[in-house]
């Protein structure tokens, strides 16, 4: 949240870790990375080391580059998911008491392949380019409603108007969840994504909080199937065996995290940049098929989240020693703003020759969601374009920031002539 | 012009398809489907394109053609 200003206490560096590869950097509560996050991220990507060591957060190292996350994204023996590690949760769960709830993982997010090609293959249909595109009148529909509510006001907060309530609404429906529990929903999630607590007893609370208010909804579809993912999730087989209770609260806390804070994001950072970028204002309304080109390229521009791994070995990459069981961030918000893969990687410039960016990550784990979210920035960014007139940043009320493993945008002012 | 695809390691960010879904045939779950494509004359253009547009690289163009 945007009240972190306190950088967490700076750890010593490990004697492997040579001075030249340590770089001061707090992803939660660096100042200027809140106040501004992509001016931040620039700033890193010309002056920090392409991959660094940071003391905050318990001390981790921070890969940079286009490169270095690229390879380190598709190579899961040496910077695994499993942040906490699967023997270790078995180790957890069996000191139990009996008749301890099921504590639920974010599978397949937190699991590297194999294991991660089995719990991911049923959710790969729900999410693939064909389903979501029968999602697009829909959302297109609901856009629309959305916009047409502020249209007259000649300003609005974006985020609590259009940005947060479009893409929860439409994930509220895909997964069957009732859209009268919104607000609760989102405040969970919220709470779950702003701290930074890392204790694995901390995180098992939060997501047995999530669990328990989808339990209802769960159990009630296993009974009463409908047309949607929780129940369609009860009736595929998992490595060929029928779903659990403990599976489905698995997929709920992961689906329900991803589909309640990012997006929104996304759609927070683009508008903003349509804001303070009227030429391209201008040349989309003419054009409007060229909002597709930029969609992905202001995904580029405004990368916004930042996977962690663990190194899974002693080794050594991009000619640091790195240990077996360190923290490692891939901070795809740098890498697609890194000069030597984009040329004038800050501008954001439809005619750019390679605009194909690592927003969604790279490798087994690329984002889930992706085709969904490229369909729901692409609808909102062609509305908003179609319904409202020029907008611009409200100067009275600038626009701010929360960071983490999302970089988020908390408050968007626009104001334009109605 | 001839384009091998290495399917194993698709993750499926379907922007191929999105150049070509003629070209680039995706499967139920939006992966690739096959692991060549024989290009059709004067489709390619739109081949290298979809080839350039993978975020994992893992479409080659192995025969230029004519």
């Amino acid at each position: 949240m945007t009240g972190a200003a306190t950088l967490s206490p700076a750890v010593p560096k490990p004697a492997h870790v040579p001075d030249a590869a340590v770089y001061d950097f707090d992803m939660f509560a660096d100042p200027a990375y809140v106040a501004d996050p992509h001016k931040r991220v620039m700033d890193l990507v010309q002056n920090a080391p392409r991959v660094f060591w940071t003391p905050r957060n318990g001390g981790h190292w921070m890969l940079m580059s286009h490169a270095a996350i690229f390879n380190a994204a598709r190579d899961i023996e040496a910077f695994s998911s499993e942040i906490v590690p699967q023997s270790q949760i078995k180790a957890m769960v069996a000191r139990l008491p009996p008749g301890t709830p099921h504590i639920p993982q974010p599978l397949p997010i937190n699991i590297d392949p194999p294991d991660h090609t089995k719990y991911r293959a049923p959710l790969n249909r729900v999410f693939s380019p064909k389903a979501i595109n029968a999602l697009k009148n829909d959302i297109r529909a609901l856009a629309n409603q959305l916009l047409d509510r502020v249209a007259d006001k000649g300003r609005c907060e974006f985020m609590t108007e259009v940005a947060e309530p479009l893409p929860v609404q439409v994930f509220l429906k895909m997964l069957g969840l009732p859209l009268e529990r919104q607000e609760e929903y989102r405040a969970i999630v919220k709470d779950h994504l702003s701290d930074p607590d890392p204790d694995p007893k901390n995180v098992m609370k939060k997501l047995l909080h999530i669990t328990a208010i989808m339990r209802d909804t769960m159990l009630e579809r296993r009974e009463n199937p409908r047309d949607d993912i929780i129940s369609l999730l009860w009736k595929t087989e998992i490595d060929g065996k029928p779903t659990t209770m403990d599976d489905m609260e698995n997929y709920g806390v992961v689906l329900f995290i991803a589909g309640l804070d990012t997006v929104m994001n996304g759609i927070g950072h683009g508008v903003r940049h349509l804001a303070m970028d009227l030429p391209l204002q201008d040349q989309l309304r003419q054009n409007p098929q060229l909002v597709a080109e930029a969609t992905e390229e202001i995904l580029r521009r405004y990368t916004f989240t930042v996977p962690p791994r663990v190194v899974g070995k002693d080794m050594e990459f991009e000619g640091l020693q790195m240990k077996k069981g360190e923290r490692a961030m891939l901070f795809l918000p740098a890498a697609d703003l890194d000069p030597k893969e984009y040329a004038n990687s800050e501008s954001v410039d439809l005619k750019r020759e390679n605009k194909v960016h690592i927003a969604f990550n790279a490798g087994p784990h690329r984002c889930l969601g992706s085709h969904l979210a490229r369909v729901e920035l692409q609808i909102v960014y062609e509305q908003v374009l179609a319904r409202l007139p020029q907008f611009r940043l409200d100067p009275e009320h600038p626009p701010t920031f929360h960071c983490g493993h999302i970089i988020g945008v908390d408050s968007l002012h626009l104001t334009w002539n109605s | 012009m001839k384009l091998r695809i290495d399917k194993a390691k698709c993750v499926g960010n379907a922007r191929c398809a999105a150049v070509s879904e003629e070209l680039f045939p995706l499967d139920e779950d939006g992966y690739i489907a096959v692991e060549q494509i024989d290009v059709p004359a004067g489709k390619e253009g739109l081949a290298r394109r979809g080839a350039r547009a993978c975020p994992e690289r893992i479409i080659i163009i192995e025969d230029e053609g004519q």
